[in-house]
C-alpha cells in the first residue's frame, strides 16, 4: 500500500498545485495587488515544496524500516 | 543627445529626448530608435513595469532636469512632494567651482540652527508638561503643495531667536533662584533640627552620661567658639564619625540629627539626597579647621549657627521669610516661561515640518549646478515613474544613458516583504538588476528556522504572539515602542512564518510540548514487548511508536541528520540556480560556461550523488531482498580514497558508476580554474592585436598602461578565478556541513523540552498518582506555572533566538554566497516625510 510510488503521486498533485497557483495567481487590480504577483507565486511554490520535501523525505525514512523500536518498560500480556 | 522628441505636447516645456548610444548597462533604457523612446514612457503591456521591483530591482533611468534658476527651489518642492527622484552627488572637482555649495551654505547653517532652536523648545515642552498639539488637518502648513515665502522663514527665525533667548534667561534665573531657596532651605531645617539639641530647657534631660556635660555647658565653656552645626549627606555621616574621630584622637563629641522628609542638594550636580544635621564638639583651633575640611571634602555643608537659643530663633524667622520671598519669586517666573511654551506648542509641529522641508530642499539644491538663468541636475528616477513624472513637471527632461554610472537598486517593498528583504540588505545591497535573494527568504528564511525549532505546541505559541502583533499592528504602529519591542514588531511578518511553519514542522517531527499526536494508523504494533511491522507507513510524519523508546533517538537522530543534509544540498542548488539566471541576465556566456556548468557538475556528482544514494536506499525494501544496508557515509569515504572498490552494493554497476563521477568531479576543477582566464587572454589578445595594427608597435607600452587603466588585467582574472575555484569546492563540503546545524538544533531543541517536561510538569502529574491531595494539587498548579515560564522563555524566545541566528547565517553564508553579487547603491529618493 505504501510504496515510493505514493511519494511520486504526492510530488505530481503538488506540482499541479503548484502550476495552478502560478497561473490562477490573484490579480487584484483593486488593491493594486499586481506588483505582488511575484510573491505571490514565490512564496506559494516555495512554500508548497518545502513543505512537500519536509514530508516526502520523513514518510521515505519510514517505508522501508531497517531497524525497529525497543522498549523494555512494557509488560508482557499473560494470555491465560 | 543626438535627437529629440517632443512628446507631451500639453506642456510648453517639456521635451524628452534620449540618447542613440550604446548602453550597456541595461536593454530596456536603452533605445535603438526613437519609436522604442515612446514605448520607455508609454509601455505598451503595462504589466511589465508592475511585476518587477522585487524579483529585479526596478528599471532606472537617468535624466537630467533643467529649469530657470528662479524656480529652482519650487522644483525642488515639487521633487520632494513626488518623491522617486535620487540626485547624484556632484563631484568634488565640480563643486570646488560651483557657487552653489557655497550659496547656500550660509541658509542651511541657519536653517540647522533653527532646528536645533526647534529640539531646545520640545525639551522645555516635556519638561513643564505642556502637551503638544499636534496636526490640525485646516493649517495651510501641511499643505503639502505650499512652499514658504523667504520672508516667513525670516519670521521665524527670529521668532526662535526671541523665544531661545527669553527662554535661556528665564531657566538661568530659576536654576539661580532654585539654589538659593534649596540652600535657605537647608539652613533653616538645620536650625530647625538642631535647636532642640541648643533649647535651655532640655539640658538636664539630654546630658551626656560619659561626660557629665550637657549641650549648652559645653557651647559655653570656652570663649572662643570650640564647636561646629553643619549638614552632610547622610550616606557619609558614619565616613565623617569615623575620620574626626581618628582626627581628634577621640577627643570629640558628635550628635547628628536625620533631616526628615526634604532631600536637599550635595555635590557638585546638585543631585538630591537625605541629609543629616550634626553638632561636633573638639578642642582648640588646630582640629576644629581640620575637622571642618573633613566635613568640606565630604560635601558638608557647614552651617554657623548662633550659641544662645533666642538668636537662633530669630535667625530662624529671617530665614522663613527669604525663602517666601524666592519661592513667589519661582512661581512667577515659571509661570512666564509656561505662558510662552503653551503659545510655542501650538505652532511647533507645524513649525518644524516647514523648517524641515525648507532644510532638506536647500541640501538639494547644493547638488544642482546653478548658472546665472539655468539650474541643471543629473538625477536617478525608477522607469515606471517617468511618464507620471514627466506629465507632473513642467521642466525640460533629458533621459540620458548611463554607460559607467551603475543605479541604485530599488526594490519595491510593501509590509510584508519589508522584513525579508532588510535581512538581506543587512548583509549587502544587490547589485543593480541582479535577482534579488530577498524574495525567496521570504519562505527560506523562517522555514530553515522551523527545521531547528519544530515543535507544534512552540510554534503554535510563536505564531499566537506573531498573530496578536500583525492583528494590532496599525494600534502599535502609532504607538511608542522600545529596541526590543520595536524589533519584534518590524520582523512580525517574519515571526508569523516562523511560528506556522513551526507548526508544521513540529507536526512531522510529531513533537508537540515533547509529546506525540497519534493521528495516524501506526506502522508498528507491540506484541509481547516486541515490535512487529504492520506494513504500512505513518501517513505524515515521525511514528507516534518510536516516542519514548529506547533507540528512538538513534532513529530520530539518523532522519534528522539525513534531513538536513538534503534540504541543504536542495537549499543550495535551488541558490546556485540563481546564479545562472544572473549569467543568463548579464548575457554573460562565459560566466555560465567557465563557472556555472563546471561548478554545477562539481557539485552534483558529489553531494548530488550523496543525497541520491540517500533517497535510493531508503526506496529499496533491503529485508524483503534479503541483502545488507550499505552505509552511505563508508560508501562516499570510499568514493575517494579507494575507487572502484565497493563493500556493499547499493545497485549494480555502482562502482563503474562511481568512478565517473569522481573523474566528472576531478575534470571540473581545471576547468573551473583554467576557461575563464583562458577566454580572456583570448579575448584580450584580440583587442591588442587590432590596436596593435592600428597603431603599430611603438605603443605597445601605452595600451598596456591604457589596458590596466580600464580596469582588470589578465593577472587580476587569473588570481580572481583560482580563489573563487578554492572557495567554491572547499565551499561546496563545508556548507553541506554547515547545514548539519539543522540537525543538531532540531535534536538540542527535542531534547531540552523533554527534559523540561520530566523535570518540572511531569513530577506533577505523578504527584497525584495515588490519590489527589491538597499537596499534590499545589504541586501541580506550581509546577505548571514554572514548566510555561520555563517553555516561553528558555525554549520559545533563547532557543527561538538562537534558531533564527543560524537560520540567518544559512542564508546569508551558506545561501548567498552562491549567487549573490552585491555592491549595489540603496535607493533613497529625496522626499519629504
Amino acid at each position: 500500500m505504501s510504496s515510493f510510488y505514493t511519494v511520486v503521486q504526492i510530488f505530481l498533485i503538488v506540482s499541479m498545485v503548484n502550476i495552478a497557483a502560478w497561473l490562477y495567481a490573484p490579480r487584484n487590480q483593486a488593491l493594486r495587488a499586481k506588483k505582488s504577483i511575484t510573491v505571490f507565486r514565490s512564496t506559494f511554490i516555495l512554500t508548497t515544496s518545502m513543505m512537500f520535501l519536509m514530508w516526502a523525505i520523513t514518510y521515505l525514512s519510514q517505508l522501508h524500516p531497517l531497524v525497529e523500536p525497543r522498549r523494555s518498560d512494557l509488560r508482557v500480556e499473560q494470555k491465560i | 543627445m543626438s535627437s529629440s522628441t517632443p512628446l507631451l505636447s500639453g506642456s510648453e516645456y517639456t521635451t524628452v529626448s534620449a540618447s542613440n548610444g550604446n548602453n550597456s548597462g541595461s536593454t530596456y533604457i536603452n533605445p535603438d530608435n526613437d519609436a522604442s523612446i515612446e514605448a520607455l514612457l508609454r509601455p505598451e503591456d503595462p504589466d511589465y513595469f508592475e511585476e518587477e521591483g522585487m524579483f529585479r530591482s526596478e528599471v532606472m533611468s537617468l535624466i537630467e532636469i533643467c529649469t530657470p534658476q528662479e524656480q529652482v527651489k519650487e522644483l525642488c518642492y515639487k521633487l520632494g512632494n513626488f518623491g522617486k527622484l535620487q540626485f547624484i552627488p556632484k563631484k568634488e572637482k565640480i563643486s570646488e567651482s560651483n557657487p552653489a555649495k557655497t550659496l547656500y551654505n550660509d541658509e542651511i547653517k541657519a536653517l540647522g540652527n533653527l532646528l536645533r532652536q526647534y529640539d531646545f523648545f520640545n525639551d522645555l515642552l516635556k519638561e513643564y508638561n505642556v502637551q503638544i498639539i499636534s496636526d490640525s488637518n485646516d493649517s495651510y502648513m501641511f499643505d503639502s503643495f505650499y512652499t514658504p515665502k523667504a520672508n516667513e522663514i525670516e519670521k521665524l527665525i527670529s521668532s526662535a531667536n526671541e523665544y531661545e533667548s527669553k527662554f535661556n534667561e528665564i531657566q538661568d534665573s530659576l536654576e539661580e533662584l532654585n539654589l538659593k531657596y534649596n540652600n535657605l532651605l537647608e539652613e533653616k531645617l538645620a536650625i530647625e533640627n538642631l535647636s532642640v539639641l541648643f533649647k535651655p530647657d532640655l539640658t538636664e534631660h539630654d546630658s551626656n552620661e560619659v561626660t557629665g556635660m550637657t549641650i549648652t555647658d559645653r557651647a559655653n565653656t570656652s570663649q572662643s567658639k570650640n564647636f561646629i552645626t553643619g549638614t552632610i549627606p547622610r550616606s557619609k555621616m558614619a565616613v565623617m564619625e569615623k575620620l574626626c574621630w581618628r582626627m581628634t584622637r577621640g577627643n570629640l563629641y558628635l550628635t547628628n540629627l536625620p533631616i526628615e522628609n526634604e532631600k536637599l542638594p550635595a555635590g557638585t550636580n546638585n543631585e538630591l539626597v537625605d541629609k543629616n544635621c550634626f553638632v561636633l564638639f573638639v578642642y582648640g583651633e588646630v582640629t576644629l579647621n581640620k575637622c571642618m575640611k573633613v566635613i568640606e571634602s565630604l560635601d558638608g555643608n557647614i552651617i554657623n549657627l548662633p550659641v544662645s537659643y533666642v538668636e537662633q530663633q530669630s535667625l530662624h524667622h529671617k530665614l522663613v521669610e527669604n525663602l517666601k520671598e524666592i519661592s513667589q519669586l519661582i512661581k512667577t517666573s515659571t509661570v512666564m516661561i509656561q505662558q510662552d511654551l503653551d503659545l510655542i506648542s501650538m505652532e511647533l509641529p507645524s513649525w518644524k515640518k516647514t523648517v524641515n522641508k525648507e532644510y532638506k530642499v536647500y541640501k538639494s539644491l547644493q547638488g544642482w549646478t546653478i548658472n546665472q538663468t539655468t539650474a541643471t541636475t543629473q538625477a536617478w528616477i525608477p522607469s515606471s515613474s517617468l511618464p507620471d513624472f514627466s506629465k507632473d513637471q513642467h521642466t525640460v527632461i533629458t533621459v540620458l544613458d548611463f554607460d559607467k554610472k551603475s543605479p541604485p537598486t530599488y526594490h519595491k517593498t510593501n509590509k510584508f516583504t519589508q522584513a525579508f528583504q532588510d535581512i538581506c540588505d543587512c548583509y549587502g545591497i544587490a547589485k543593480y538588476r541582479e535577482i534579488n535573494a530577498g524574495l525567496p527568504t521570504i519562505v527560506t528564511f523562517p522555514f530553515m528556522f522551523a527545521i531547528m525549532f519544530g515543535d507544534l505546541g512552540h510554534g503554535i505559541l510563536l505564531s499566537l504572539v506573531a498573530f496578536m502583533l500583525v492583528y494590532n499592528e496599525k494600534k502599535l504602529g502609532r504607538m511608542e515602542r522600545d529596541e526590543i519591542f520595536d524589533m519584534a514588531y518590524s520582523g512580525r511578518y517574519i515571526l508569523l512564518l516562523m511560528g506556522l511553519f513551526s507548526c508544521f514542522t513540529g507536526f512531522v517531527y510529531n513533537d508537540i510540548f515533547s509529546k506525540t499526536l497519534t493521528l495516524f494508523k501506526s506502522g508498528w504494533t507491540w506484541e509481547n514487548g516486541k515490535a512487529l511491522s504492520t506494513g504500512t507507513t505513518y501517513a505524515i510524519g515521525l511514528d507516534f511508536n518510536w516516542h519514548g523508546t529506547e533507540n528512538g533517538l538513534l532513529f530520530s537522530n539518523s532522519l534528522k541528520m539525513k534531513l538536513s543534509i538534503l534540504m541543504g544540498f536542495i537549499h543550495m542548488t535551488y541558490s546556485y540556480m540563481f546564479s545562472l539566471v544572473n549569467y543568463i541576465n548579464e548575457k554573460s556566456m562565459i560566466d555560465i560556461l567557465g563557472n556555472f556548468i563546471p561548478g554545477l557538475v562539481f557539485m552534483q556528482s558529489i553531494f548530488g550523488y550523496l543525497s541520491l544514494c540517500i533517497v535510493y536506499k531508503w526506496s529499496v525494501d533491503w529485508i524483503k531482498d534479503g541483502k545488507p544496508a550499505p552505509g552511505l557515509l563508508n560508501m562516499l569515504i570510499n568514493m575517494f580514497l579507494s575507487p572502484g572498490n565497493i563493500e556493499a552494493e547499493l545497485y549494480p554497476h555502482q562502482a563503474k558508476v562511481q568512478i565517473v563521477l569522481l573523474i566528472l568531479a576531478l575534470i571540473c576543477v581545471p576547468c573551473l580554474l583554467l576557461i575563464k582566464p583562458i577566454h580572456f587572454k583570448l579575448t584580450h589578445k584580440e583587442v591588442e592585436h587590432s590596436l596593435e595594427d592600428a597603431h603599430g608597435d611603438e605603443n605597445q607600452e601605452e595600451e598596456d598602461d591604457d589596458d590596466e587603466g580600464h580596469g582588470e588585467s589578465f593577472g587580476d582574472v587569473f588570481i580572481h578565478q583560482v580563489i573563487h575555484t578554492i572557495e567554491f569546492c572547499l565551499n561546496c563540503v563545508s556548507h553541506t556541513a554547515s547545514y548539519l546545524r539543522l540537525w543538531a538544533l532540531s535534536l538540542a531543541h527535542a531534547q531540552l523540552s523533554d527534559v523540561l517536561w520530566t523535570m518540572t510538569l511531569n513530577i506533577g502529574l505523578q504527584a497525584g498518582k495515588d490519590g489527589v491531595s491538597a499537596l499534590s494539587v499545589f504541586m501541580l498548579v506550581l509546577l505548571f506555572g514554572m514548566w510555561f515560564v520555563l517553555t516561553v522563555l528558555v525554549l520559545v524566545v533563547m532557543e527561538g533566538t538562537s534558531a533564527m541566528l543560524h537560520s540567518l547565517r544559512l542564508h546569508w553564508v551558506e545561501s548567498m554566497s552562491k549567487f549573490f553579487v552585491g555592491e549595489g547603491i540603496p535607493y533613497e529618493p529625496f522626499k519629504f516625510d
